[in-house]
């Protein structure tokens, strides 16, 4: 299989401290992947990596067919070559309605003056319907999105991102304060998605994990301590020794 | 279903996705026409022209806050240095005017000698008489073309467009943000009134360019229509300048601009190249204030580096925050309601206060009661005076559970989550 993404021999340090250590990491174009590991073991600083929020002191990040590296660009830049993140709070912009999210994520022109002459065409209105209906918010279009639940938030936060139809989705503990029947409804949204596009999933918690079925990869002190399906890292006894079995 | 709702909030002309613009343009229209009929100039006499000049700046200061608004309310980025460049406007225009008007003299007080004047000689006496006040007879390079009217306009626009265009690449390109760039702003602000202050700067130092409202060739105009045309002219920027700014925030752009406000990273995480939006705002407004200044000052008579002081840009952002940020016609109101009100108290008109074992003076404690009021909106009505029309309107802002709406999105709405 082709890859999509490609991190090698990454590392970074703050203060001295190692939050990641010649980190090596390939994901497919159409994958679906959880990424789990302690507090500390470097998820976020590896996303904020990838979407360049933080620069690695060494190691390489490449990116789609041609292998661009993404060290040099900024994050509106590697954002619009197709990387999405969603945060782990949800973050979308309350002051606004659900159909400006939307609209505001929808894949168009980035460039300040072509979004200063920007009017929706009806496709683009009925792509935002369509988006809305998928999250289950069909009916709270017009609805600011600082009244929604934070389940919604967080759906409209995947709306967004679906929105954007980025080729790579870096998902930050998606399920965190979700009730059972939201989280699954969030991991149908991700299995879905991952049909399209390459989905990276960090989270913390082992039953919505097994729930994805994928690949899991297990990060440690920086580095990858173990990969393969849930069942082969769960008995791995290294990982049981670092995360597991506390 | 879904799709209609979407296209019911977007498929909307402009004036009806954003109903204020309506009502607004139809007070200034009615303002406008009001006091033409009532002033002394054109109408039946009941206005001063003295007045009628208020009423003319107050109508310059309404749109500089507007574009204080555009900056600070919907773009998040609390400019306090916003009339440094409406002073800059003031003075690209009061030089030309200054200039035209003194050559007129000296070439009239020239013109009995036996022999006709060479333009040497009209150019020396021009300087003189302008610059003899600083004790220097030369004109400095920076006046080169102020005999010419469409490049001093010109410079009106110019001059404030690309100070902002290179201050914020600098500011917004290091990232400096919420008070490390008001504090930077109020730097340049505070830059530019020293220099300007300085009798070699070239405009007259702390003396300023003065005798702005006699307009050159004009002379046989009473100031009492001269006031009026130039009450129209503000009235009419003001008009064409609300409507640019709706313009601007109703769309797609305003969006883009309001998400900055609230999250920034956010939107860099969504492609958006956060800068260029911020560098187009700023000079937009930069260059929205210069327009203002070079209506303003005409009508004050004067312009000095005293106006372009820090603390006119603290105002502004005061006028703003009391007539409610984040709302064009909050600005208006704001700016329009605190100058007149700033008016009436300095210019001795207000009564004393006496209590008994002292005397309040209003001229003296204005500014304390300004500034009791800004703690006070600051702290109980965040939404400023533009908040009433809310209660009319039974418009309600979605519970934030105590988040912050600001620039700073903070703690609070990350604990909301964590619960």
């Amino acid at each position: 299989m082709s890859t999509l993404l490609e991190v090698s021999g990454v590392s970074v340090s703050f203060d001295g401290f190692k939050a990641i250590n010649n980190l090596s990491f390939n994901i497919g174009p159409r994958e679906l992947r959880a990424v789990i590991g302690p507090n500390g073991a470097g998820k976020t600083t590896f996303m904020d990596i990838i979407t360049g929020k933080t620069r690695p002191d060494e190691g390489k990040v490449l990116w789609g067919e041609k292998s661009q590296s993404l060290l040099a660009m900024s994050e509106s830049r590697i954002a619009q070559a197709g990387v999405g993140r969603k945060f782990q709070r949800p973050t979308v912009f309350e002051d606004q309605t659900v159909a400006e999210n939307l609209m505001l994520a929808l894949r168009k022109s980035r460039n300040p003056l072509s979004v200063l002459r920007f009017r929706p065409s009806r496709d683009d209105e009925e792509k935002v319907g369509e988006l809305a209906a998928e999250i289950g918010l069909g009916a709270a279009l017009g609805r600011k999105s600082g009244e929604l639940s934070h389940g919604q938030k967080q759906w409209l936060e995947i709306g967004m991102l679906l929105a954007q139809d980025p080729k790579l989705l870096l998902v930050d503990e998606p399920a965190a304060g979700m009730t059972p029947s939201e989280r699954e409804h969030t991991t149908d949204l991700l299995v879905e998605a991952a049909k399209t596009r390459a989905v990276v999933v960090v989270e913390h918690d082992m039953e919505f994990v097994r729930r994805l079925g994928c690949k899991v990869t297990v990060l440690h002190e920086g580095s990858v301590l173990a990969e393969g399906s849930i069942d082969h890292v769960t008995s791995d006894k290294q990982v049981i020794e670092v995360y597991l079995g506390r | 279903m879904s799709e209609m709702s979407a296209g019911a909030i977007r498929r909307k002309p402009l004036v009806m996705r954003y109903p204020s613009l309506l009502i607004f343009l139809a007070c200034l229209a009615v303002f406008t026409v009001g006091v033409t009929v009532l002033s002394e100039g054109l109408g039946i006499g009941v206005i001063s022209t003295s007045f009628i000049k208020t009423l003319g700046k107050t109508l310059c200061l309404c749109l500089v806050a507007l574009a204080m608004d555009l900056v600070w309310g919907y773009c998040g980025i609390l400019s306090l240095g916003h009339m440094a460049f409406f002073g800059i406007g003031g003075y690209a225009i009061g030089m030309w005017l200054m200039y035209t008007r003194t050559e007129l003299i000296v070439v009239q007080s020239l013109a009995n000698r036996p022999l006709p004047p060479t333009p040497e000689e009209i150019s020396d006496g021009i300087a003189t008489q302008i610059f003899g006040v600083v004790g220097a007879s030369e004109f400095p390079p920076i006046w080169a073309v102020a005999h010419s009217l469409p490049l001093q306009l010109a410079a009106v626009v110019l001059v404030p467009g690309l100070l902002a265009l290179v201050f914020g690449w600098l500011a917004f390109r290091s990232r400096v943000t919420g008070v490390y760039l008001s504090i930077l702003t109020q730097a340049m602000t505070l830059a530019l009134s020293l220099y300007l202050f300085q009798n070699d700067s070239g405009l007259r130092g702390n003396n300023g360019l003065s005798g702005l409202q006699n307009l050159p060739g004009l002379g046989d105009v009473p100031q009492s229509v001269v006031s009026m045309w130039f009450f129209w002219a503000s009235a009419l920027a003001l008009g064409v300048g609300y409507v640019l700014c709706v313009a601007i925030v109703s769309g797609k752009f305003g969006s883009v601009i309001r998400a900055i406000r609230d999250d920034e990273a956010r939107v860099r995480f969504l492609g958006y190249p956060v800068e260029a939006y911020k560098l187009f705002i700023f000079a937009f407004t930069a260059i929205l204030a210069g327009i203002a200044g070079a209506l303003y000052y005409p009508q004050a008579g004067i312009v000095n580096p005293a106006e372009i002081a820090p603390i006119a840009s603290i105002y502004l952002a005061v006028w703003v925050a009391i007539g409610g940020r984040g709302r064009l016609y909050g600005a208006v109101i704001g700016a329009a309601f605190v100058s007149l009100l700033s008016t009436w108290f300095t210019g001795g008109q207000a009564p004393d206060v006496n209590l008994g074992f002292a005397t309040i003076q209003w001229v003296d404690w204005w500014t304390v009661l300004l500034g009791l009021s800004f703690v006070a909106v600051t702290l109980f009505a965040p939404k400023g005076i533009g908040g009433v029309f809310d209660l009319i309107a039974h418009k309600r802002s979605p519970d934030r559970h105590g988040a912050d709406l600001g620039p700073e999105p903070g703690a609070l709405r990350e604990r909301e989550a964590d619960q």
